[in-house]
């Protein structure tokens, strides 16, 4: 089971990826709710995983993705995204993102982009 | 998902208050890019959170609000019209968010406002702010 750090500015979000994923079993070692949290939680705890919404104050999540990406390349980042935003999502797989989920979510979904996240990077 | 209804209520409330903060922020500096980027933050916060628990009229408001000001925020300020619509965007939120507080569904959005915050940025219309 993985390590996770979860970044959403919105704390009801948090609770509803959270959920999911403990469901499967899944750690959830910190929670941020900026981008700048983001990027510090991920230095602290190097999770095996990062759920980032796109969408935060002081630091966007694409930005976010930017910082984690410069300090490790293999860092896995999957983007949390909302309708209408197929722009950011692919300025956000350019920047080293491994994948996206959208909202609202769907648990099976964000699980299996989890597990295929999580899988690419062990290859 | 109904269990998240009290948190989402809560969290939406405050997400509201903000809105109207960088509302009143544009209000005396309609190029303040703080507020602009607040305003949008916080439709797009509402936007995904109303729609992981199907309110989907107030997803649907939230999200014109969001596109729009994301329209103001290429366009670098907001002018006296379009911030009137904001406004009545906010009330319409606030609206839909208190029917869900009282226990109903959220009702349907305001086609004049999903109408209106649909439109294309531009000068000043005169018509556009009246609504019924």
């Amino acid at each position: 089971m993985a390590r996770i750090l979860v970044a959403d500015d919105a704390s009801f979000m948090r609770q509803i990826i959270r959920e999911i994923l403990e469901s499967d079993g899944h750690e959830i070692v910190a929670e941020a709710s900026d981008g700048v949290q983001a990027v510090e939680a991920w230095k602290k705890h190097q999770p095996d995983l990062v759920t980032m919404d796109i969408v935060m104050p002081r630091r966007s999540g694409i930005d976010a993705v930017r910082a984690i990406m410069a300090i490790d390349s293999t860092a896995r980042i999957v983007m949390c995204s909302a309708l209408g935003q197929e722009t950011l999502v692919t300025e956000a797989l350019q920047a080293g993102a491994r994948d996206f989920i959208v909202k609202p979510f769907k648990p099976d979904a964000v699980l299996a982009t989890l597990r295929g996240a999580l899988e690419k990077g062990d290859a | 998902m109904s269990k998240y209804r009290a948190v989402f209520i809560e969290e939406a409330t405050e997400h509201l208050e903000e809105m109207s903060r960088g509302l009143l922020e544009l209000e005396r500096d309609p190029g303040r890019a703080e507020a602009i980027d607040l305003v949008f933050r916080m439709a797009h916060s509402i936007k995904g959170m109303a729609a992981s628990l199907g309110y989907d009229p107030i997803t649907e408001v939230a999200h014109r609000l969001e596109d729009r000001m994301q329209g103001v925020r290429a366009a670098g300020r907001v002018d006296a019209a379009d911030l009137a619509l904001f406004f009545k965007g906010l009330e319409g939120l606030e609206a839909m968010l208190a029917s869900v507080r009282d226990g109903a569904d959220a009702p349907a959005a305001d086609p004049w406002l999903v109408h209106a915050l649909s439109a294309p940025l531009g000068p000043p219309k005169k018509k556009a702010l009246s609504p019924r």
